[in-house]
């Protein structure tokens, strides 16, 4: 589903982001990245959906170059890739509803399939009865709720999170964890989720990929923090 | 990919009551900057009408001795109606020359009352078929030798004055055009900027679910077309009201030089035309290129 092939990746003046990175991952597993702070977990998640381009090396999603692609091509692999982030991103003019309709909306989905796809995510991540709220009515938590149902209502294969948690207080973030399990569970849903709670990648047991000063320095299956 | 029009509707719509400062300020940027070029158009209108005028009225007048004979003043009347390159000539005997004299000198009694219509020449008055001030001035210059000719008077220098004037001025105005329709692109794409930074998050989020690079600009270029057309119907309004102000005072003065200053309906439409395609592709193209910034390349 997803594989690295000697990744490298840097930025200009400043220090190397990802550092001849390989590894692979399969449809349906949830992977947690770990390390500190620029050690290269967001640089490996924007490779994923080419918000960046690799200097060298290969980055493969779905079998195909993700480095290569055809610009008008690059909509279709990001309609695959649902993306949450740890500062939501929402738009604060729009309630719920229209937030989570403006991802199908903005791809060319006709109107009776909005009207169905909406609703039924809204309640699967537990917002049913706020849909017409504006974010800034909704806790840190509710706005992640809102992100992950905008991420996940195209139904992707692969869902990417940044440091979903990391604005949220520990029993927030367990929701938010439950969720983002349940999506990779019951959809078989590819989760690569960058994090540095220790505490969630302890309780969950998931396969954990360290990074350091941007290269891979562990990969462990039911893995913990360090 | 369908492209849905009532997305695309709702968005617009959408976009525009939800930031209505920046609308306005996109609106009265083009309607300022295409009144400049409007005011600009209307003056070259003006002018190039004005210099029409002069071309058609060029004429040199071939003064006659008052004591040339009859058979002189034949032969100079045969001469002009022969030559191919005189469209028209009209003879002026002394009574209509008297009542030209007494219109000029209106003011001034005591100037009539010294001349009598026996002390004015007669004279042909000409216009050559091809206006062009060379041509006609070496015409002109075929005529003076002739028997009974005291004098060919052209309109000659006053004439060239006017034509470098008017030249100047068309020069002037096209460069004025130019620079403030490139100076409104400027102020759009300035402001189309602003408005676009306030919605970068929204493109952002565009951009990572997966919406092609069309679909993002259609309601961003919609919306910029909208404000521009609107902008040009206030510079046009403001055209048709500088137009009405110009043509009250040439209408009022004393003499007709500067009547093209007052533009015909047609002239008046076709401004209207060119300001408001001009605001609504310097809405949509400003916006697109705007929104381009924040586009995968």
């Amino acid at each position: 589903m997803i594989k690295l092939e000697n990744v490298t990746k840097e930025y200009k003046g400043s220090s190397i982001a990802l550092k001849d990175a390989s590894a692979e991952i399969s449809k349906g597993e949830f992977v947690f990245l770990v390390g500190p702070s620029g050690s290269g977990k967001s640089t490996f998640l924007r490779l994923l959906n080419k918000q960046e381009v690799a200097d060298s090396g290969r980055v493969l999603v779905n079998g195909k170059d993700v480095g290569g692609l055809h610009a008008w091509k690059v909509p279709l692999l990001r309609r695959q890739i649902g993306c949450v982030f740890q500062d939501f991103k929402l738009l604060p003019s729009r309630t719920v509803r229209e937030n989570v309709s403006f991802a199908l909306e903005v791809i060319g989905k006709p109107k009776h399939i909005i009207e169905t796809q909406v609703p039924a995510i809204c309640e699967l991540v537990g917002l049913g009865e706020k849909m017409d709220k504006y974010p800034h009515q909704l806790s840190g938590g509710e706005q992640q709720r809102v992100s992950i149902a905008r991420a996940f209502v195209n139904r992707p294969v692969i869902l990417l999170a940044d440091e979903p948690t990391g604005n949220l207080d520990p029993q927030t973030a367990n929701g938010i964890m439950w969720l983002l399990d349940r999506i990779n569970r019951s959809a078989n849903t590819t989760v690569v989720m960058a994090t540095h709670d220790r505490g969630i990648v302890d309780t969950m047991r998931r396969r954990v990929i360290e990074l350091s000063h941007g290269s891979i320095v562990r990969d462990q299956s039911r893995g913990v923090y360090d | 990919m369908a492209v849905r029009f009532d997305y695309i509707a709702k968005e617009t719509a959408y976009n525009i009551v939800r930031n209505p400062s920046l609308s306005i300020a996109t609106v009265l940027t083009v309607a300022v900057s295409l009144s400049l070029l409007g005011a600009a158009m209307v003056i070259r209108e003006g002018v190039s009408g004005l210099q029409t005028r002069f071309k058609d009225d060029v004429e040199f007048i071939i003064w006659i001795n008052n004591d040339a004979s009859d058979e002189q003043v034949a032969s100079v009347q045969r001469a002009l109606d022969d030559s191919p390159v005189v469209k028209s000539s009209t003879f002026v005997n002394r009574a209509q020359t008297f009542a030209e004299f007494e219109e000029y000198f209106a003011e001034s009694p005591e100037v009539l009352a010294a001349v009598t219509p026996e002390d004015l020449p007669t004279s042909f008055r000409v216009v050559p078929v091809n206006p062009e001030l060379s041509v006609v001035e070496q015409l002109g210059r075929q005529f003076a030798p002739l028997p009974g000719v005291r004098q060919v008077d052209f309109a000659g220098d006053y004439i060239r004055r006017l034509n470098q004037f008017s030249s100047a001025a068309s020069i002037t105005m096209t460069v004025a055009a130019l620079a403030s329709g490139l100076a409104s692109s400027l102020l759009m794409y300035n402001t189309i900027r602003t408005a676009l930074f306030a919605r970068r998050r929204e493109v952002e989020v565009m951009r990572l679910v997966g919406a092609t690079n069309w679909f993002i600009r259609i309601p961003f270029m919609l919306e910029g077309l909208l404000q521009g057309l609107v902008g040009a119907a206030f510079s046009a309004g403001a055209v048709l009201a500088l137009n009405g102000v110009v043509g009250d005072a040439v209408r009022n003065a004393d003499f007709r030089l500067f009547d093209s200053f007052a533009l015909t309906d047609n002239q008046l439409w076709g401004i209207t035309l060119i300001l408001l395609a001009a605001g609504a592709l310097i809405g949509a193209v400003g916006s697109g290129v705007a929104v381009s910034r924040y586009l995968d390349a």
